[in-house]
């Protein structure tokens, strides 16, 4: 009952000290002390934005903050009047300027993706509305089944769907492109039988005349 | 109406899908027509071993869900026209299917086929259940290995209890000089525990392992000695009389072979 008495909260703006409704100020610094001991270096120095959840009286506050300030030596930068309005809008709208669409030219595709960092590896399946990014490889065995287009960072060996709703537009990039089977819309092929010729640069398929074509897309390589 | 055969061992990694592969293929080459189904869903291996991997594009699972039709499923083998694979699901789990679906599914292949030979998960859960359920023969591979002899008198249990009688052997994986110098079991001390009547021996090979990575079964390979041993099984399987000491007259090492176990009999 009494551990979550007082909860350390991290935010954009800075560190929260959340008080339990419930409880009274002496279990509050019970709970406060048996928190901060163990690791007083650690909160030395350290700036509390405010207190937050149970509301206290202005004696209280200024009791809490002084013992957060004489015995932890910690500073804490709110006062009692704002404790609750926890965030002030402007102030973060000031830090965080929106970064304007701008673009050159027009062969641009815009659209959800879907970011994956790991290896996909046999009997994985990842489907996805959106564009698939897999930083990684996607081992034999491994599935992605994608509505747009597919980019691997690393060594395609299994099977990739793109334009799986029949998007003969979308495409499929890899570094190493070594699958065992690659379908676009409802176009499926498969690598040859055999060791074929593989590439060492990165490939693009993509839909040429009714097929799929597996081509390098940086030309002068 | 075909034969539905079920290959299975209990233990894994004891050769039950390079057997299946092998006696599928066997017995496309003797000119039956033959699918084999991979019953090993989410772990398959089948496709690797037959070369197929990368023609799939439905499977056993889409078949039972009605998302394909039972055609569009089946992959046409590389080199045999009369050789068909059903592989399993790679992305599914065993649950995917129950024993009626799976029943229903080797029933309409056995239609079609002179051989449904299904490839069986290892262990004795929902995938061993769902192999066996359509199979009216079993075959049960052991190797020379006491784990594996344990493992395989229990899945002969389990397959008289559900009605599969009289499940056939074969030993896989054995090393005559071993079993010369006493350093491994030999077949009859197996036959003894298991009881079973013996369909083949296969000896340990290393043209196996070449023909996996290739995914080429060694059935079709002349001179290696599984091969010749999976040709004689298949034989067997088609209802010949072939006897078993038909590894002596082969070539250099069956002729020593075959003088070992002579030497045997004659100490005994």
């Amino acid at each position: 009952m009494a551990e979550n008495a007082v909860i350390f909260k991290g935010t954009k703006d800075g560190l929260y000290i959340i008080l339990k409704e419930e409880m009274d100020l002496s279990t509050i610094k019970y709970n406060l002390e048996k928190k901060i001991k163990p690791s007083k270096r650690f909160f030395e120095g350290a700036n509390i934005m405010n207190f937050k959840g149970k509301k206290l009286t202005q004696d209280e506050f200024d009791e809490l903050k002084e013992i957060m300030e004489q015995e932890y030596g910690m500073t804490v930068i709110g006062s009692y009047n704002d404790k609750d309005y926890p965030v002030h809008e402007e102030h973060r709208a000031a830090k965080k300027p929106e970064i304007l669409e701008q673009l050159p030219f027009d062969n641009v595709h815009k659209g959800e993706a879907l970011i994956v960092r790991a290896t996909l590896r046999s009997g994985q399946l990842i489907q996805y509305k959106g564009d698939v990014v897999v930083i990684g490889d996607v081992n034999p065995g491994a599935h992605i089944k994608s509505a747009g287009s597919v980019i691997v960072m690393g060594t395609v060996r299994g099977i990739i769907q793109a334009g799986a709703n029949g998007d003969y537009g979308a495409f499929i990039v890899a570094y190493k492109m070594q699958p065992s089977q690659l379908r676009i819309g409802d176009i499926i092929t498969r690598s040859p039988d055999g060791m074929g010729s593989k590439s060492d640069n990165p490939e693009i398929a993509l839909v040429k005349q009714g097929m799929i074509v597996v081509e390098p897309y940086l030309k002068n390589r | 109406m075909g034969e539905v055969i079920v290959v299975t061992s209990g233990k894994g990694g004891v050769g039950k899908t390079t057997t299946t592969a092998n006696i599928g293929t066997g017995l496309a080459l003797k000119g039956k027509s033959v699918v084999l189904v991979d019953a090993d869903i989410g772990l398959r291996n089948l496709d690797v071993v037959m070369g197929l991997e990368n023609r799939i594009v439905y499977d056993l699972v889409d078949v039972v869900e009605g998302v394909c039709r039972q055609r569009q499923a089946l992959i046409k083998d590389k080199r045999f026209p009369n050789l068909y694979l059903l592989p399993a699901a790679q992305t599914k789990d065993k649950n995917a299917v129950n024993p009626e679906q799976m029943q229903k599914l080797t029933g309409d292949l056995a239609e079609e086929f002179d051989y449904v030979i299904l490839d069986c998960p290892a262990g004795i859960e929902q995938g061993f259940k769902n192999a066996i359920a359509g199979a009216n023969k079993a075959i049960v591979v052991t190797t020379p290995e006491v784990s594996a002899v344990r493992d395989a008198d229990r899945i002969i249990g389990l397959l008289e209890a559900s009605g599969l009688r009289n499940p056939m052997l074969i030993i896989n994986r054995i090393k005559m000089d071993m079993v010369k110098r006493g350093d491994m079991m030999n077949i009859d001390d197996m036959i003894d525990i298991l009881a079973i009547d013996l369909l083949g021996v296969v000896p340990d090979d290393d043209l196996i392992v070449v023909s996996t990575n290739r995914g080429e079964p060694v059935i079709a390979i002349e001179q290696s000695l599984a091969g010749q041993a999976y040709r004689n099984i298949v034989r067997r399987v088609l209802g010949e009389d072939i006897p078993f000491m038909n590894l002596e007259s082969e070539d250099g090492f069956f002729k020593r072979v075959a003088k070992l176990f002579g030497l045997n009999k004659k100490k005994q």
